[in-house]
């Protein structure tokens, strides 16, 4: 009823504002990205439809997300090209899938790549490939195109009403509290600069490349972590928090502390080796594209094929191909499990993982179209802009990167409001998830309207569109235990000729981690074809 | 607030008023200072003609505010412009309230017409100031003219609005003087607070000064409006008032909506000399100036160049490197492909074009309005010797780090000679053409042998600017070689030579040139930094911090403490 008066009071606010204008509509409101009916389909009764086409190749890739392209990637690359990548559905990209406004495309999940560290030799040679990395300078650091590289302000917060630099809310700082905020950065560069026996970075990426020696981490929260060492100060906990709810979304009490700490280290501290946030208006959706380029994955990629049935023994895959509506049956020698881990056993018989051993945090990200760009008391509008009196995760601006005829004549721009959904201790995850898939256009668009008017009392009348994206599965939480437990263990454990190989059974959902997933099962696949192959994804 | 609580004079609900009422018991005959007049009740809430003392305090604050501010930015010298709108201000408050004594009669119809003229004086303030400037002599009479009007009128309407309080409330218990008192101080001085507070953080940025005065004229046209409505049982031609105040309403309503308008003749007044030329492009807004010889040109306000002495910035910003990048042209026999950023009023391609050796130059500049005014208008194209018809010449109209990128990435052939001299780095958008990035981008655009030239700012202004443009180009391996001159209507200004390989400032300059202002013998004396203008430490600026712009913003903002 509340929210019902709030809608209209927003249509009324945006009507009145059109008269100026000479006449405008309310917002249009919009679904994009995955589909929760075609998740369904999968537990359809297709089972007893007849086989309309046959198809044989040497591996499946089921999934077209950043994990997926990279198996057909890597595989292109080692010369295999007898291979199909399904995707569920009718765009690639996954979690990182693009879309667009007529004005500039946007990113509906993951939409950034912190630059690498100089350890990580594979990925640089993979952003020179790219052409995202231009080379190196005398001294040996990378060059990014500078179109890629964030620029000034990358980051700032509303505290009390202003704009302020960063995330971590200074104003008012006791000296306690700076003194902890200091120990903790302290902290961190100690970490940073640790080698285990084993000789390898506490912190690397993908995770099993990080030394056994700080593992047991993993095994206690981030809260007890920081309770442990006396960190208490909530502007320090509030910066954390946010930190592990947009990396994970998980709050500080439900993330490991080795995933905690491993989001601020796993890519080098900052001062150390200059590192720069690389980004792309449509986010990693443009980075996956590279890849499917670079891979030539395009033509071997088939979108719309729901995957319903695999016989982990002999890999023959039936899927509904969505357009034609007709089942079409892909004889295997091996098949990438490159699409979420928690549907693989709605797929096969006899999955080893039991049911709810991998949580994942559900996810609204809602790209709103405004016609003039929010500013703000304080720190100009940034690429990130965070709100501390609110529990979202505040939005990114799609045209941060634009070149200046841009800045200087569109007034508009494009926010992507992102908001991991964190239940409340009195609700289940799946209660959470429920809640954001049954929500309505207007319940959605109400709730980022009050969001975006918490940031910028006045904003709506400039809203012209919103797009929300509903992801019930964004991304594995690494909740403690999880990223050394036998369920992850056994969640990336083959089952036939099966290979597990999304992001999820990583246990952190970064870029780098799918990227490796994605490579070390599309080896596999060679190995199994006979192919002996170097492994790509070296540790240093 | 609710619907019920609407005041109308018809409908008053006195038992409402107990809540606001104070002590019952004392009579409208203990208040002697309020004057022999005689006292008419009114059934009206006294809450709503609170209400107005609020919103005619915060009014009359903003008044001060706005003239305050107008004072500064068309007087200069802001301590002396505040202090004298201050205290004629109050002085004028306290005329007001002494003369409230010789109204006798018509409070009511007084306060009215009270509000009427400050609606009208005050509304219509910062308009009429810009105009003023643009028309008269001085503008220090009409300052003046207004402040004390406004003031007189303030300080009139408040005792005023204490009498109609002090007649209005219940007629069986008139409120105590001390409550009265204490109530119409109290909102006086919580809306001068609400001024105080408003005028800055909202005002001023959102609705400018124009629209702030009308804004604030309306809401004194509004009180005047619902007064004439509310006490029209008091009022001798109650028809007569409303009618005024609604035209007031009306006239200031109608000035708001032409305030753009307005506001931007009025800015365009505010240049030293009679304006020639003015344009809004996409951009930016370009301006040209003109008296006697002295063509200046101005974008978005600021001063580009003034033709008295723009030779002096030219001929120091291209001699040196160009002529670095000739000789080494002759010497492998070839000429010199020049890049030139920014620099859209082709004075710096007069100057670069008078070396034989140059074959060609790419000139990049954003915005193309820019570029064909200089290459068309008779007046500019004096100026830059009509550099832009010569047919080595090629505009790209672009930004000056995506022209780059594309250069690059298409691997088009490499310059011997960049001149970069782009606007001063007062936002992110420009900061970027300042970056470790953009710099590393130019270098790979240069010839490995290639000299280039970097305006960056004054050494003596903005010393961490300049020192950290230095060091940027240090850290993209372009060898900065530092120097400055003196341009009289820049100050001290700043230059850096810079190469992939190592660079010697020429030690002579080719005779041919004919040059006004650069001599052999001035050459090496651009090099020196006297002591009080060494380096100073600075960080390198980064595309992804960009602290060059918090520096300028620092050195503007305190150039005295920067330059310990």
């Amino acid at each position: 009823m509340k929210r019902r008066t709030l809608l209209k009071g927003l249509a009324a606010a945006t009507a009145a504002s059109g008269c100026d204008r000479g006449g405008t509509t309310p917002p249009t409101l919009s679904f994009v990205g995955q589909s929760p009916e075609r998740g369904h389909m999968l537990r359809g009764p297709k089972h007893g439809e007849a086989v309309a086409e046959r198809l044989r190749v040497n591996t499946l890739i089921v999934g077209a997300g950043a994990a997926g392209t990279a198996a057909a990637w890597r595989l292109h690359r080692a010369g295999l090209e007898d291979y199909l990548v399904v995707e569920l559905e009718d765009a690639p990209g996954g979690t990182a899938q693009s879309g667009h406004t007529a004005r500039t495309a946007y990113p509906m999940g993951a939409h950034y790549l912190p630059s690498p560290h100089p350890e990580l030799r594979w990925l640089h040679e993979l952003l020179r490939e790219f052409g995202v990395e231009l080379g190196t300078d005398a001294a040996g650091r990378p060059e990014y195109d500078p179109t890629v590289v964030c620029r000034a302000p990358v980051e700032r917060h509303r505290y009390k009403g202003q704009w302020f630099s960063g995330v971590y809310p200074g104003l008012g700082e006791t000296d306690e509290e700076a003194e902890q905020w200091q120990r903790w950065l302290d902290h961190l560069r100690d970490l940073d600069a640790q080698r285990g026996p084993d000789g390898r970075r506490l912190f690397a990426l993908p995770v099993d490349h990080s030394s056994t020696h700080v593992r047991e981490l993993d095994g206690q929260s981030m809260a007890a972590y920081l309770d442990a060492r006396g960190l208490d100060s909530w502007r320090l906990r509030w910066t954390l928090d946010y930190a592990c709810r947009d990396d994970y979304g998980t709050p500080l009490e439900q993330t490991s502390a080795f995933a905690a700490l491993h989001h601020f280290l796993c890519r080098g501290l900052e001062e150390v080796h200059d590192r720069v946030t690389l980004m792309w208006p449509g986010g990693n959706g443009e980075l996956v594209q590279m890849l499917a380029q670079a891979g030539e994955v395009a033509p071997r990629r088939r979108t719309g094929l729901v995957v319903f049935d695999i016989d982990t023994a002999t890999g023959t895959t039936r899927a509904w191909d969505v357009s034609t509506q007709s089942v079409v049956e892909i004889q295997a020698k091996t098949v990438l499990w490159a699409a979420p881990r928690f549907i693989l056993p709605h797929v096969i018989a006899g999955d080893p993982l039991a049911r709810g051993a991998l949580s994942y945090a559900p996810w609204l990200v809602a790209n709103v179209e405004v016609d003039r760009r929010p500013g703000g008391i304080g720190v100009p509008l940034a690429w990130d802009n965070v709100n501390i009196e609110a529990n979202h995760l505040g939005y990114v601006v799609a045209t941060h990167g634009e070149s200046l005829p841009d800045v200087k004549t569109q007034t508009g721009t494009v926010l992507s409001f992102y908001d991991a959904r964190v239940p409340a201790p009195d609700q289940t995850l799946d209660a959470v998830r429920n809640d954001l898939l049954t929500a309505s256009l207007d319940d959605l668009a109400v709730e980022v309207t009050g969001a975006l008017e918490g940031m910028h009392p006045g904003i709506t009348p400039s809203i012209r569109s919103m797009a929300f994206a509903r992801w019930g599965h964004a991304m594995v939480r690494p909740v403690p235990g999880l990223l050394f437990g036998d369920a992850l263990a056994r969640a990336a454990t083959p089952i036939g000729v099966v290979h597990p190989c999304a992001t999820d059974v990583g246990g952190v959902p970064l870029f780098e981690q799918a990227f490796s997933n994605g490579v070390r099962a599309a080896e596999r696949a060679l190995l199994a074809a006979g192919q002996p192959v170097d492994t790509l994804i070296q540790p240093s | 607030m609710s619907k019920a609580e609407t005041p109308t004079a018809k409908s008053a609900d006195k038992s409402a008023d107990k809540a606001a009422g104070g002590s019952a018991g004392e009579t409208v005959a203990s208040l002697p200072d309020f004057g022999p007049a005689p006292l008419q009740p009114i059934p009206v809430k006294p809450r709503f003609v609170l209400l107005s003392v609020l919103v005619v305090a915060t009014c009359g604050l903003v008044y001060e505010l706005i003239s305050g501010t107008m004072a500064s930015y068309l007087l200069g010298d802001s301590v002396t412009q505040w202090s004298l709108v201050i205290g004629v201000y109050l002085s004028a408050m306290g005329l007001g309230s002494w003369l409230s004594k010789y109204v006798e009669k018509d409070v009511h119809a007084r306060f009215i017409q009270i509000q009427l003229i400050i609606a009208l004086v005050g509304g219509f303030s910062a308009a009429s100031l810009f105009l003023g400037f643009a028309y008269l002599a001085s503008v220090r009479p009409l300052l003046f003219g207004i402040l004390i009007t406004v003031g007189t009128m303030v300080g009139l309407e408040i005792p005023l609005l204490m009498r109609i309080l002090a007649g209005d409330d219940d007629e069986a218990r008139p409120a105590s003087l001390k409550d009265l008192v204490a109530r119409v101080l109290a909102f006086d001085y919580l809306g001068s607070l609400a001024a105080s507070v408003l005028f800055p953080m909202a005002l001023l940025p959102y609705l400018g000064l124009v629209r702030t005065s009308l804004f604030f004229g309306l809401l004194n046209g509004a009180i005047a409006l619902w007064s004439a409505f509310a006490f029209a049982p008091a009022l001798r031609r109650a028809m007569a008032l409303k009618v005024q105040a609604g035209i007031t309403v009306l006239a200031l309503a109608a000035g708001f909506s032409v305030a753009p308008q307005l506001e931007q003749f009025g800015e365009s007044q505010l240049y030293d000399f009679p304006v020639i030329f003015s344009q809004k492009t996409p951009y930016q807004r370009l301006t040209i100036t003109r008296w006697q010889t002295d063509i200046r040109l101005y974008i978005d306000g600021n001063l580009q160049f003034s033709s008295t002495d723009e030779h002096r910035y030219h001929e120091a910003l291209v001699h040196p490197a160009t002529t670095v990048a000739a000789r080494l042209a002759a010497a492998g026999g070839g000429g010199v492909r020049a890049l030139v950023l920014g620099g859209g009023d082709g004075l710096g391609i007069r100057e670069l074009l008078k070396h034989p050796e140059v074959q060609r130059i790419d000139l990049v500049d954003l915005d193309p309005a820019m570029t064909n005014l200089f290459g068309s208008h008779p007046v500019l194209t004096r100026l830059n010797a009509d550099a832009f018809s010569d047919p080595r010449v090629h505009v790209h109209n672009a930004d000056a780090m995506e022209w780059l990128l594309a250069h690059r990435r298409e691997g088009k052939e490499a310059f011997d000679l960049a001149i970069v001299d782009l606007p001063d780095p007062n936002n992110f958008s420009l900061g970027k053409l300042y970056t470790r990035g953009f710099y590393r981008l130019l270098r790979s655009v240069l010839t490995p042998g290639g000299v280039g030239v970097v305006q960056a700012t004054s050494p003596y202004l903005a010393p961490r600017s300049y020192w950290c443009v230095v060091e940027t180009l240090r850290s993209a391996q372009l060898n900065p070689v530092p120097y400055h001159t003196l341009v009289p209507s820049f100050g001290d200004w700043g230059f850096v030579l810079i190469s992939p390989q190592s660079v010697e400032p020429p030690s002579a300059l080719p005779p041919s040139l004919a040059l006004r202002f650069l001599s052999d013998a001035m050459l090496p004396t651009m090099f020196v930094f006297p002591a009080d203008q060494q380096p100073v430490p600075v960080e390198v600026n980064r595309l992804n911090d960009q602290m060059l712009v918090h520096y300028y913003e620092a050195d503007l903002a305190d150039p005295i403490v920067s330059r310990k």
